[in-house]
């Protein structure tokens, strides 16, 4: 019963927004208009802003405070998995990182 | 050419970029596979294989901008199926980045009693979520903003601040991409190093290799806002590269909260 009437309100607003046609349109569709779209511009630019800002305050926080050391596990047999010798020597391409050990 | 044709289909010319593609995909391969097992000119072969895909990818791309920019063959209709065609490419990106998902899930949900019974395995040292990882959420997140900028920039007529927001979205993706090569290099383990590191680097490398093609394709689209090609009402490539970059961006949130979050409690 509501929901038939809310239908029917609404049936008879947008009949009698239909019936003026000189009535001016406030509705702006985000790509109908240059303008809006230069608004919309400037709105990201400006987020894109802030966010590059916090980016780079992050940063040089995360950057200053150095990474930190972590122990050498023992040698648990699913670690350091060498089954057969790559073409290019015993260590995988990007794995010679036995100094930070 | 263009007064004779009587319908707005894009009617392609005979092209050999599809078999020279298909070759280079076949020397790639069958090198690769050379190469792995140290059979003589595997690298040779290899190396050929992977120079013909490069080249057969800018020649055939060379011709795509040809034919749109200065033959003008992409009319309403073919601008539409590019899309559909890029879409349906997207959904085969999620797709292959689903089965990586599937992966982690499958291995750290129920860990096998062979790394301990827990995850991250035993004797894994797992990287803060909270320092680079975070830092490059946020690093995606405003490149995302800044691509959204040069779409509007391009919609509202405003060519060089389309330029200049295409850059800002090029320098955030390679200082993210500069993150991630740091954060790999200090990573405390290696893609060897138990199914935690195989999962890891997997998903993690295939994301940061689709962050560098879709820098790339930035950079295309940056030159090509530069040199007047993308216009208010004809920007396919740039929306095609948007929306990949976006692709990219959403992958890292669902890799960052789970694998990097989740997985590292």
């Amino acid at each position: 019963m509501a929901i038939s009437m809310m239908r029917s309100a609404l049936l008879r607003n947008s009949l009698r927004s239909a019936s003026k046609p000189s009535a001016p349109t406030r509705r702006g569709f985000s790509s109908s208009a240059h303008h809006d779209d230069a608004y919309e511009a400037a709105k990201w630019e400006k987020i894109a802003y802030l966010g590059a800002a916090t980016c780079t305050i992050l940063a040089i926080y995360n950057l200053s405070k150095g990474h930190p050391h972590y122990e050498t596990p023992p040698e648990y047999p699913y670690l350091h998995i060498r089954n057969k010798e790559f073409p290019w020597g015993p260590n995988g391409l990007f794995e010679v990182k036995e100094d930070h050990h | 050419m263009i007064e004779s044709q009587r319908h707005s289909y894009h009617l392609v010319d005979p092209s050999p970029w599809p078999i020279s593609g298909s070759l280079g995909a076949l020397a790639t391969t069958v090198g690769g596979v050379m190469y792995m097992h140290s059979f003589q000119g595997g690298a040779t072969l290899l190396s050929l294989g992977l120079l013909f895909i490069l080249y057969t990818m800018f020649v055939w791309w060379r011709d795509v901008l040809r034919e749109s920019t200065l033959e003008g063959h992409h009319t309403k209709v073919v601008q539409l199926g590019l899309r559909y065609g890029f879409i349906l490419f997207i959904v085969s990106e999620v797709m292959f980045f689903f089965a990586f998902f599937w992966a982690f899930f499958h291995s750290s949900l129920a860990p096998t009693v062979e790394i301990g019974g827990i995850w991250p395995p035993k004797g894994i040292g797992v990287l803060d979520p909270w320092e680079i990882p975070f830092l490059n959420t946020l690093i995606l997140l405003s490149s995302g903003a800044a691509v959204t900028w040069a779409h509007h920039a391009i919609l509202a007529g405003k060519e060089k601040r389309a330029v200049y927001a295409l850059a800002a979205t090029v320098l955030l993706a390679l200082v993210f991409t500069g993150f991630q090569g740091m954060e790999y290099y200090q990573a405390p383990f290696t893609i060897s190093d138990s199914i935690y590191g195989s999962t890891f680097f997997l998903a993690t490398g295939f994301h940061g290799f689709h962050v560098i093609i879709g820098t790339l394709f930035l950079i295309i689209c940056g030159i090509r806002q530069y040199l007047g090609h993308l216009t208010k009402e004809h920007h396919v490539g740039f929306e095609a590269a948007a929306w990949y970059w976006h692709f990219v961006d959403v992958v890292w949130l669902f890799l960052f909260v789970s694998i990097y979050w989740w997985g590292g409690i």
